[in-house]
């Protein structure tokens, strides 16, 4: 990836970047109030994530306020006597996904911000998205090296808790990179289908 | 000097009814003398066939596979026989084809058919190089069919390691049901590696089987990702990486 300004990458920064991204996804498909979005990011998603209706109204607060998004008030669809925030994506907003497709953040829990991209990816990202894999699993693989278990040299007790501790990881690890590669193969499979 | 073995942009297809199937695409790797290589992949993700190649078993349809700087294509069949009967040994656990009443040591001994020993010779080799694996002298003399899983694996790497190979190459190196047994092979196969300056280059299912190995590498669809700079470079053991991202694979 060519160096890109620190001002772009500027809202990938704090906690919920694999939400904030995934919300501005859906913002380029389609734009929607908050409650419509939070909808539309639990389905994506799926249940294993938490997604809390406040906290997506403070996240598209923090897209608007770095330029991706913009809210108008308009009337609800229901009850025209009321309004409510609609957001939409702006100029910017598409480039910057792009951006973070191709960007993998080191203190993000990797795999979830890898699984909020493919949430709202979109078919030109698929290049992207196989070097993101290809990168978390080289990451996976050089961890799986560093805390490889002893091999069961030991024989006291201790070792073997040491070593059943080591293999905790290992053992998660190596479901990281079965995932990863699996993925990996999915969309190259997609990608030769499609052509 | 050029590294042990060698893949450049190796691609393998096999046909699949009217089409084909890349297998393995435009794998490029490398493994330098003593390294030891482990290679995670699921069934069908193309890990045994590069494991075929590495041995000459099978070839390249493009790229170049080259052993000790030596291209495995342009070799006469025969010489590529004597490749892997000599300086590359090959072991599959699910390849065991013991003579229903053949000694143990007879069955390491017979392995060393080509290396112009006498029968007595032979069996003296196979005797040190069980005792290496921990298979003792009165094992040794039992019928290979009175072994167990464990011993069955032992033996195989016995016969593997009585010729002496610079490579060897693992497919599924073991598939013991007993945990406290497989880690043991593991530090055994490691032990008689280092000490000898073999390579290792074994591919599995599971990860726990390629434990301890100097570098790791993961196979999905005939593409291999590497932990090292361009995806090929394969140290020798103890040298440090660095953390930093790596691109271009």
């Amino acid at each position: 990836m060519a160096s890109v300004s620190p001002e772009k990458t500027r809202w990938m920064r704090g906690p919920s970047t694999p939400l904030r991204g995934a919300l501005l996804g859906l913002l380029l498909e389609r734009p929607g109030h908050g409650g419509d979005l939070a909808n539309r990011l639990a389905a994506r998603l799926g249940e294993t994530w938490r997604v809390d209706t406040n906290d997506v109204y403070r996240l598209l607060e923090q897209l608007e306020k770095t330029g991706l998004a913009v809210s108008r008030d308009e009337p609800k669809r229901n009850n025209h006597s009321r309004t409510h925030l609609v957001y939409y994506p702006t100029e910017e907003a598409s480039e910057a996904l792009t951006l973070w497709m191709e960007t993998l953040l080191p203190r993000e829990p990797v795999r979830l911000g890898l699984q909020a991209k493919l949430s709202v990816a979109r078919e030109e990202d698929a290049h992207r998205l196989l070097a993101a894999l290809r990168a978390y699993e080289r990451e996976c693989l050089m961890l799986a090296q560093l805390v490889s278990p002893t091999n069961g040299s030991g024989r006291s007790w201790t070792s073997l808790c040491l070593d059943c501790t080591r293999d905790a990881v290992y053992a998660q690890l190596e479901v990281e990179i079965t995932w990863a590669s699996r993925t990996r193969q999915r969309i190259n499979e997609f990608l030769e289908r499609s052509q | 000097m050029p590294p042990l073995l060698s893949f450049l942009n190796v691609s393998k297809r096999y046909p699949d009814g009217g089409r084909e199937i890349a297998v393995l695409d435009r794998v490029s790797l490398e493994v330098e003398a003593g390294a030891s290589v482990g290679i995670l992949g699921t069934r069908r993700s193309g890990k045994s066939t590069l494991l075929r190649l590495a041995a000459g078993i099978a070839l390249a349809d493009s790229g170049s596979v080259c052993f000790d700087g030596r291209d495995i294509a342009r070799m006469a069949g025969s010489e590529r026989g004597r490749l892997l009967r000599g300086e590359i040994g090959f072991m599959s656990a699910a390849d065991w084809r013991a003579i229903p009443g053949e000694r143990v040591v007879d069955h390491v001994a017979t392995s060393l058919g080509s290396e112009g020993l006498t029968m007595r010779e032979a069996r003296r080799r196979a005797m040190r190089v069980l005792d290496r694996v921990e298979i003792g002298a009165a094992c040794a003399e039992e019928s290979t069919m009175s072994l167990s899983l464990d011993e069955r694996a032992r033996v195989m790497l016995a016969r593997a390691l009585a010729r002496e190979p610079r490579l060897l190459i693992l497919d599924e190196p073991v598939l013991l049901p007993n945990l406290s047994e497989r880690d043991s092979f593991n530090a055994l196969l490691r032990a008689a590696a280092s000490e000898r300056a073999i390579a290792l280059l074994m591919a599995s299912e599971e990860m726990v089987a390629l434990q301890g190995v100097t570098v790791m590498m993961s196979i999905a669809d005939g593409e291999l990702v590497s932990t090292e700079p361009r995806g090929v470079v394969v140290p020798l053991p103890g040298r440090r990486r660095s953390g930093a991202e790596r691109s271009g694979q």
